[in-house]
């Protein structure tokens, strides 16, 4: 065969204590040398299933190979079955001839054991290296990977280096042993935007510079438009369509591959549009696009010179000796009825600053005015009260929920604490609020563990307009959902908007889905808002560097439009920690267009 | 270097709080401390007097700060019982016991570990049934069990053992162990019943995270994978479970140095108690908890060998 | 395996019934007198017809003792745990949910507690009290209250730091209502595991302290005094001695494997 794989009609099971579990049915495609297969689903798609089978890894997770052929063309060109292959020759296989990376750079390294140890037992083992001989090809690899300091990290361990360069070495792990195949699962999703476009190009240049074959798994259209050859489309552990990418993005064939491509949010598909609209998901096509309602603009929300810091402590007393700079010298103004995103990687104090705006942690200067009231200038009497204009939608679906409360219970909560309503007034609110997030009202009795995470999102979103607030931060509340999922919370929150006047704090890391959602969007980095404007002006016209590098390393779901290709090396993120009594310099800004500031270096 | 400078500022407070708590329980507590002594019957005069060699009329303070200050200038005070100074008792004992210690621990580690090892990597099979069982069962029994069961199967049914009594391992350091076996492998049987339990689960633990599946994929015989990716994590939190028993050891040897009639720490504390001799009561369960609190002092500082991802400092 | 867990499960619940049906049904059907009655012709005599295990050095039949003593150690070790968790339950809560100086010096508090082993704590409070059955239940509760604290404090720190704690602060709910509402429910299952695994350890508590003479006292019948008053009689009547130690081991390994299973069922990633 001239393919490197032939996966044909594989099924894997799980033994699970209710009897078996399908986990893949009737799987087939092919993988031609040096080509890139993407694999893509959603969740419980059986994805990772397919490529953990390839490397026979399945089996500690408790599956089965139950039938089918997993056929891999080896170096010296004779065929395996991998399916029926002894645990011995597998041996040979794994790390050598196919090499595999997984999402968790945190976890992926042995704490205990240095780089250089970690690198080498897999050379040593399968090419008989020498110690000696095996450090010098992991310099060589360190160096391949571009990690920054190549001899000093070989002797240092895991938790030393951050989560990019762990990537980038267990990416060397893989590549040592040069082999034919590289298996990415989800090799980026854990990664800030700009590492992950390190890492795609990196995997890119590898490819091509070893002739190797990828099979790529991930969720993300975005990147499968930039790292594919051929996509395989998975849903519920079949195979839903194969095609070239292509085809694939241009016409797709079958009904789930659409509403999946139609659920993606595209950047640059909302240029020229002048407010945020719905995404058109399939089975919407009968109602139009609603014209945006026109507001008269009108203050909700103003953040003055907002600045939070975190002690760090450490020494003999635990005196405070350093600080975290998390949110410094922010202000914006939000209106009524409109939606501000706060953009930025991990660690640029999004979070902190949404926290910071309801309260839930304590800023260290700085004023925060809601419908013309000082925040600040609150007691705790009067502050809980206000906490009822201001809620909060967070990140993780399955624990913003107490798993103990039965949902009515938790929606109702907001409600009881103000005393607003109670007994059978208190049952049509909860039960208008099921309605309003499109939940039937027979989950109102169930637990959240009964439900999936975009439901409990959903339930999560109820509780946060139990008691009528004018603002809702949203802390990365579409991040942790499927993507046809989340394109429907987006149109629930947008249309919430436009129903009932709702402002949106939207912090996000994802520059596509803020383009669909945001009227304003500012851009934040350690600490502080480096550009904000409104959202065409950014995504147009991104004036700050760091804004230009954000959008840069944003992937774009249409293979047209590749950027991957060369190596890129983005600045590394600096850290907001300073030691104690550090001043820094208040935010200067200049008004590159109205309403668009750009933050003085 | 602060490091080790914040723990040891951390022992002396506790040292401190442990005569706090110590000199709370045995004087504190409702009651005649006299009257304990001497039971409720006696003579009143006796009782006056006793109270005013103990210095029990002045305030509790008083008291306290007396108490504290013959601890740091060595002067421990006297036994009732065997009127001897207290700090020669417990220097004679303090080295029996160690022995019981040392040993029990490290027959209950060297056979813990690599059965634990064993149920988790056979996880769910019948040697890991074989493996829980066992030390379900071993967990289940009263250490005293264990001792009773020894003394009659090795020490009156076998002979190979004495079944009480000791020797003083600067006379005879073999005869010392001997005396020390049995009280010993009661003590290790017990221990390691819970040592496989744990390093079963600390191993079970660790084979479930993503590092091990990493070292999978890149071809590492499953052999390399579970005795040297794995039980390199591994042995740090054993240790720390192994080290924290230890409080619990010392409370044991209470009732096992009793049973052999071996006249160590524990039986010391045993006839201070059942005789309520004030002084000699303090003095050991003051002994016994710094004992405890140090040694799981030195298993933290261990574990910053171990584990590269605990700093000094 | 997993016909093992619950064949576990089932041994230990059923032998719990059993040891707590004897328990409280016992002292109810047999003769007052049935412990302490002493049959002098049959003096450490082994198992025979008339007395189904045995008797002690003074006639006594060890059946009935061994069923009587069950009720004593039982109510023991059921009292010392409850009073453990009134105790420790609010200090670990507070200590948890709050954090900061109030979790600090609690925790400091207890950690200088847990220097002391519990034995030996139950052992000096009990000979300070003065041994007898409402003593031991002090002794043992006590001396398991930083253990219970300390678990409490973890499982409340974990639940506190979670989004729907944060969410209920921001819906305005105090901090009093959250801990009742939110984090109590959710420690609940680690609580209930640890009080199974604390009876188990209480039972040998008694037991311990009985044994060398300063928990219960003659003349009420507790496994550990059982096994104390054989000590002297193991070369002719060593059944006067096992009757007593597998009552305790039974029980104590039906709450073992009671607790494991529960353990199982309620925190899967201990598996």
């Amino acid at each position: 065969m001239k393919d490197i794989v032939s996966v044909d009609h594989l099924r894997v099971e799980f033994a699970t204590d209710s009897g078996p579990v399908v986990g893949v049915e009737d799987v087939s495609f092919t993988i031609a040398p040096g080509e890139t297969v993407c694999v893509v689903g959603e969740s419980g798609s059986g994805k990772s299933v397919t490529s953990l089978s390839l490397m026979r890894l399945v089996e500690f997770g408790g599956g089965t190979i139950a039938a089918g052929a997993l056929r891999f063309r080896r170096e010296d060109g004779t065929e395996l079955d991998v399916a029926a292959a002894s645990p011995a020759v597998m041996g040979e296989v794994r790390g050598n001839e196919i090499g595999m990376i997984f999402q968790e750079p945190m976890t992926a390294l042995n704490p205990v054991f240095t780089i250089e140890r970690q690198l080498t037992d897999g050379l040593m083992l399968h090419k008989g290296l020498s110690q000696a001989q095996a450090s010098a090809r992991a310099l060589e690899l360190l160096k391949s990977v571009r990690i920054p300091e190549p001899e000093r990290r070989l002797k240092q361990y895991p938790h030393e280096l951050s989560g990019g360069m762990r990537q980038r070495v267990v990416i060397a792990m893989a590549m040592a042993c040069e082999p034919k195949l590289l298996i990415a699962d989800e090799p980026t999703t854990a990664l800030d935007v700009t590492i992950q476009a390190e890492i795609l190009a990196l995997i890119n240049r590898l490819k091509r510079e070893n002739g190797m074959a990828v099979l790529f798994i991930t969720h993300d259209m975005a990147v499968v438009a930039q790292m594919a050859d051929r996509v395989v489309v998975m849903y519920r552990g079949k195979i839903v369509e194969t095609g070239t990418v292509e085809q694939i993005f241009t016409a797709p064939k079958e009904d789930y591959t659409k509403a999946l491509l139609a659920a993606v949010p595209k950047l640059g598909e909302m240029k020229g549009k002048p407010a945020p609209e719905r995404m058109r998901l399939i089975g919407d096509e009968a109602t139009p696009p609603r014209p945006a309602k026109t507001r008269k603009p009108e203050v909700l929300l103003e953040v003055k010179h907002l600045t939070t810091r975190f002690p760090v402590k450490g020494g003999i007393l635990r005196r405070t000796t350093a600080q975290v700079h998390a949110v410094e010298d922010i202000s914006f103004t939000l209106n009524v009825g409109e939606t501000l995103a706060l953009v930025g990687e991990s660690g640029c104090g999004k979070s902190s600053c949404g926290r910071s705006i309801l309260r839930l942690v304590k800023p260290t200067s700085g004023e925060v005015w809601i419908g013309g009231r000082d925040i600040g200038a609150l007691n705790p009497h009067d502050l809980r009260r206000a906490r009822a204009d201001m809620q909060m939608v967070f990140q993780d679906p399955f624990a913003s929920l107490n798993p103990y409360r039965r949902l009515k219970d938790q929606v109702a909560e907001p409600i009881v604490n103000f005393g607003l309503a109670s007994g059978a007034e208190l049952k049509a609110r909860v039960e208008q609020l099921f309605d309003r997030v499109h939940l039937p009202r027979t989950f109102m009795n169930r637990f959240p563990h009964e439900l999936s995470g975009g439901q409990r999102q959903r339930v999560a979103i109820a509780r946060a307009l139990a008691v009528n607030p004018k603002l809702i931060v949203a802390d990365e509340a579409v991040s942790a959902l499927d993507v046809s999922v989340q394109a429907q919370v987006l149109n629930l929150m947008m249309e919430l908007q436009e129903d009932l006047g709702l402002s949106y704090l939207f912090i996000s890391h994802d520059m596509a889905v803020v383009e669909r959602i945001a009227h304003q969007v500012g851009v934040m980095y350690l600490g502080r808002i480096v550009e904000i404007g409104p959202r065409a002006a950014i995504f147009d016209n991104p004036t700050h560097s760091y804004t230009r590098q954000l959008l840069s390393a944003v992937p774009i779901a249409d293979p047209a439009k590749r950027r991957f290709a060369e190596d890129l090396a983005f600045k590394p993120i600096k850290s907001p920690i300073f030691p104690l009594g550090h001043q820094p310099a208040p935010s200067v800004y200049t008004e590159v267009a109205p309403g668009h500031f750009v933050l003085k270096d | 270097m602060t490091y080790v400078l914040n723990r040891l500022l951390s022992v002396i407070l506790t040292l401190f709080l442990i005569t706090l708590v110590t000199f709370a329980v045995t004087n504190i507590l409702p009651g005649d401390v006299a009257m304990m002594i001497m039971g409720t019957q006696s003579n009143p005069e006796a009782l006056e007097g006793l109270r005013q060699s103990l210095g029990l009329n002045e305030p509790l303070i008083v008291q306290y700060g007396n108490w504290i200050g013959g601890l740091l200038t060595g002067d421990w005070g006297t036994s009732l019982i065997f009127k001897k100074p207290i700090a020669e008792l417990l220097a004679q004992k303090a080295v029996a016991s160690a022995i019981i210690v040392v040993m029990s621990m490290t027959i209950a580690l060297a056979l813990a570990v690599p059965l634990g090892v064993w149920a988790a990597v056979h996880r769910d099979k019948w040697q890991d049934t074989v493996s829980s069982s066992a030390s379900l069962m071993g967990v289940s029994l009263p250490d005293f069990f264990w001792g009773i069961v020894m003394i009659l199967v090795f020490a009156r049914w076998l002979g190979w053992f004495p079944s009480s009594g000791i020797v003083e391992p600067s006379e005879d350091f073999l005869g010392a162990l001997r005396y020390a076996f049995l009280p010993s492998l009661a003590l290790g049987l017990g221990l390691m019943a819970h040592l496989t339990r744990m390093t079963r689960s600390t191993m079970t633990g660790i084979l479930g995270q993503e590092f091990i599946r990493v070292a999978r994929a890149k071809g590492l015989t499953e052999r390399t994978v579970i005795w040297r990716y794995a039980l390199a994590n591994a042995i740090g939190p054993v240790i720390t479970i192994a080290g924290l028993q230890i409080g619990y050891l010392f409370g044991s040897i209470i009732v096992m140095e009793s049973l052999f009639g071996y006249t160590g720490m524990g039986w010391l504390t045993y006839q201070a108690l059942l005789n309520r001799d004030l002084p000699l009561i303090q003095a050991t369960v003051f002994v016994i908890a710094a004992v405890v609190m140090i040694t799981n002092l030195i298993v933290d500082l261990l574990y910053v060998l171990i584990d590269p991802r605990v700093k000094l400092g | 395996m997993r016909r093992f867990k619950t064949t576990k499960g089932l041994i230990g619940i059923v032998l719990l019934t059993i040891i707590a049906l004897v328990a409280i049904l016992g002292p109810m059907i047999l003769p007052p007198d049935a412990a302490t009655k002493m049959d002098m012709l049959a003096r450490r005599s082994p198992p025979t017809w008339n007395h189904l295990l045995g008797t002690d050095q003074l006639g006594r039949d060890m059946l009935y003792r061994v069923i009587l003593g069950a009720r004593t150690s039982l109510e023991i070790a059921v009292s010392a745990v409850l009073m453990s968790i009134v105790l420790g339950l609010p200090l670990g809560l507070v200590s948890g949910y709050f954090g900061g100086w109030i979790d600090n010096v609690l925790m400091r508090l207890v950690d200088t507690l847990l220097a002391f082993p519990a034995l030996l704590l139950a052992l000096t409070i009990s000979a300070v009290l003065g041994p007898n059955v409402q003593n031991t239940i002090i002794a043992i509760g006590i001396a398991f209250t930083p253990y219970l604290a300390r678990i409490i404090r973890g499982e409340a720190l974990k639940v506190a730091q979670m989004p729907y704690v944060e969410a209920a602060r921001a819906s305005g709910t105090t901090d009093g209502m959250i801990m009742l509402r939110h984090v109590l429910p959710n420690i609940l299952p680690a609580v209930i595991v640890q009080a199974t695994i604390s009876l188990a350890f209480a039972i040998l508590a008694e037991a311990g302290l009985s044994f060398l003479g300063l928990g219960t006292q003659p003349p009420a019948a507790s496994w550990g005094l059982m096994i104390q008053a054989s000590r002297d009689q193991l070369d002719v009547a060593p059944w006067t001695a096992l009757v007593p130690g597998a009552a305790v081991a039974l029980t104590v390994l039906g709450l073992n494997m009671f607790g494991d299973v529960l353990r199982d069922i309620l925190d899967p990633k201990s598996k």
